[in-house]
């Protein structure tokens, strides 16, 4: 095993904490199960490390095993690294059957075709998602698998999220992703989280969404104190109605845990006390930034509860509506499409 | 007084027993008045009875002949009077459009009412449970919210809703149909143009979605035997491997197609054997158009049946 495969190894086996390096192994299915078995989890991490080093160079194994053990990893635990998220655009007629086998043979052959160097590695998941790991390497140098690119795509959706790639690279990936997938074009889906399940949940929409309609009420899940038959509340209908304005912004049940939403301003200063800063010319610029364990959650909580007065502004609303977590606001009213604009009069809801 | 002397000689016990006489009879009386009231009130309410079913009896003619589409006479309900005749009428036409709307509601037939006709294709259709859709206005106008309810074989299955913004062109706000489905694209060819037509076919392809998972999740479970290799969230492709009955039971791959995505029926399937010679049997040709022509789960069962796979 050359230096490369070593440090490759050393740096994912000291990044997971000891009690779970043996399932990892055992799924990796690579080391013998003598081996698995001389395996001291108690031992301080440089000393499994070392014994685990040993054993890959008795069995002879070389960088192809050792990638499929971080592919294996990065697998069971989506939730590390900063996770991009990107949309294609422009869906051929047969954009619609594309095949497995097909979308890897395309993609390979257009990356092999374009990079001299490059190691890549395709995985279906079961449940339905491609798993893509590149090392990127160019006309001279091997792939640098210390530094890879891993993608995830659901065949046949139009997103990718991409976790790891350079400005440098991305124009390739790109391009592979639109022949294989049978698109027009690929765009920057503006949403990026540190937890994949959470984007995945947020633009595969896995979680329940909850659309006006005249046949259904929302149930009380959450039965608060007054069940007694002497307490009337006052204000039931109100809070209904918040109630169901919050679930139709962001969902009924547990949300997508997102972190992070950013809206940078590019407004003018539109304040009636200091003057001096509403007549100059230029933008007031800053960015506001909305932090939380549960973004989605507390937001609802904010619009059920009364704290954040309804309708719900459709800037926070756009961030379930469209999928998205950066937001840029201009002055120039609603015509922008790609922008939500601070301009956007409050929409009439009747109930 | 002469029976007041007559107790006080036989004792307080004689006078008790007195006492309780007299109180019995005026009782009897006070029995005898509720029952008289009892039955006038009895009388009463079986003459409100008896007018209340004339009343519905004429509401339920007239509802009659506007379903069969018969003239209304006067004689019907003259006898109650011309304003009565009027009230039996609206009566009877709530009735009948609350019973349309609830058909609607079930098929969800995009058409306006037209008439009777249109109810009875409705009867027609109820039974065998199509899934529809229906719509709702909302924001005053400003977007309407599509809910299309989707069945397969008399089982109602998933609700898909679509929210449509009515302000300048119509556009699709959110949906919550699976993002595998080709909604954008079926969405750019078909809806500023005709929205009728593009619901329709949202409505059509979405049942077929459905029809071809509910099969996929029946064969799973009605034929255990059979292994599902290759399928997608589309369920455009489905690969099957069966055990052939034979002296030396064989695998065989089904290979089902479904080219057109608003059928729940393969367009093509190609059936891959080891033996050349039982891939080709006729059998195997009859079970191959048998998987053509039926629905996945009913394909195998009849195959199992037959004794064709295990």
């Amino acid at each position: 095993m050359d230096a490369q495969t070593t440090s490759v190894l050393n740096r994912i086996i000291r990044r997971i904490p000891n009690k779970n390096i043996e399932d990892l192994l055992k799924k990796w299915n690579c080391l013998s199960a003598d081996q698995l078995r001389a395996l001291d989890y108690t031992r301080p991490k440089w000393v499994i490390v070392e014994h685990v080093i040993s054993f890959c160079e008795e069995n002879r194994l070389n960088m192809k095993h050792i990638t499929n053990l971080e592919m294996i990893y990065h697998i069971e635990n989506p939730d590390r690294g900063t996770w991009h998220a990107c949309q294609l655009a422009e869906a051929q007629d047969d954009a619609v059957c594309v095949e497995l086998t097909q979308f890897k043979e395309q993609f390979k052959a257009h990356l092999h075709g374009v990079i001299r160097h490059i190691s890549i590695k395709l995985k279906k998941h079961e449940d339905e998602a491609i798993w893509i790991r590149i090392a990127w390497g160019d006309n001279f140098n091997k792939p640098n698998h210390l530094k890879p690119t891993y993608v995830v795509h659901h065949l046949h959706t139009s997103y990718v999220f991409i976790s790891n790639l350079t400005a440098k690279h991305k124009i390739y990936l790109c391009q592979a992703l639109v022949i294989a997938t049978k698109h027009g074009s690929i765009k920057d889906g503006h949403l990026s989280t540190k937890s994949l399940t959470a984007m995945r949940d947020l633009l595969l929409r896995r979680y329940q969404q909850v659309f006006p309609n005249a046949h259904s009420r929302i149930l009380q899940d959450r039965n608060t104190v007054s069940s007694h038959p002497c307490i009337g509340k006052e204000h039931g209908d109100h809070e209904e109605m918040r109630r169901q304005m919050s679930c139709e912004a962001f969902g009924l049940g547990p949300s997508p845990k997102l972190e992070t939403a950013v809206y940078r301003l590019e407004t003018r200063y539109r304040g009636t006390g200091d003057h001096s800063l509403g007549d100059r010319e230029e933008f007031f610029r800053g960015v506001v930034r909305f932090s939380s364990s549960g973004l989605l959650d507390s937001l609802r909580h904010c619009v059920a509860s009364g704290i954040a007065e309804g309708p719900v502004t459709p800037l926070l609303s756009a961030i379930t509506q469209r999928g998205r977590n950066y937001f840029v606001i201009t002055d120039k009213g609603p015509g922008v499409s790609s922008q939500a604009s601070a301009q956007t009069a409050p929409s009439q809801q009747t109930l | 007084m002469d029976s007041f002397m007559e107790t006080m000689e036989q004792g307080v016990l004689g006078h008790l027993m007195a006492l309780e006489r007299g109180g019995m009879g005026r009782q009897k009386q006070h029995d005898s008045q509720r029952s008289e009231t009892l039955k006038a009130r009895a009388v009463t309410l079986r003459a409100k009875r008896d007018q209340l079913k004339h009343h519905t009896d004429v509401v339920k003619t007239l509802k009659d002949k506007i379903v069969k589409g018969l003239p209304l006479r006067d004689e019907d309900a003259a006898a109650d009077g011309f304003v009565e005749l009027q009230k039996s009428l609206l009566t009877a036409w709530r009735m009948q459009l609350k019973d349309l709307q609830r058909a609607h509601h079930l098929i969800g037939n995009f058409a306006p009412v037209k008439s009777h006709r249109a109810h009875c294709h409705c009867r027609s259709i109820v039974p065998s449970l199509s899934g529809g859709y229906d719509l709702v206005e909302c924001k005053d106008g400003k977007s309407a919210c599509v809910s299309f309810h989707t069945a397969f074989e008399g089982v109602r299955l998933e609700t898909y809703s679509v929210e449509l913004d009515l302000t300048r062109a119509v556009q699709i706000s959110r949906h919550n149909v699976p993002p595998s489905f080709p909604l954008e694209s079926l969405a750019k060819r078909t809806l500023q143009k005709d929205l009728k037509a593009f619901l329709q076919t949202l409505s059509q392809n979405l049942n077929a979605l459905a029809a071809r998972r509910r099969q996929v999740c029946l064969l799973k479970e009605l034929v255990g035997s059979v292994e599902v290799m290759e399928s997608n969230q589309l369920c455009s492709v489905l690969v099957l491997m069966c055990t052939a009955q034979s002296e030396a039971p064989k695998a065989v791959l089904c290979t089902l197609e479904y080219g057109d995505l608003a059928q729940c029926l393969p367009t093509r399937v190609s059936i891959e054997c080891e033996d050349k010679v039982l891939s080709g049997s006729p059998q195997w040709k009859k079970n191959q158009s048998l998987l053509l022509e039926s629905p996945a789960h009913t394909a195998l069962l009849t195959m199992r049946r037959m004794g064709s796979i295990s």
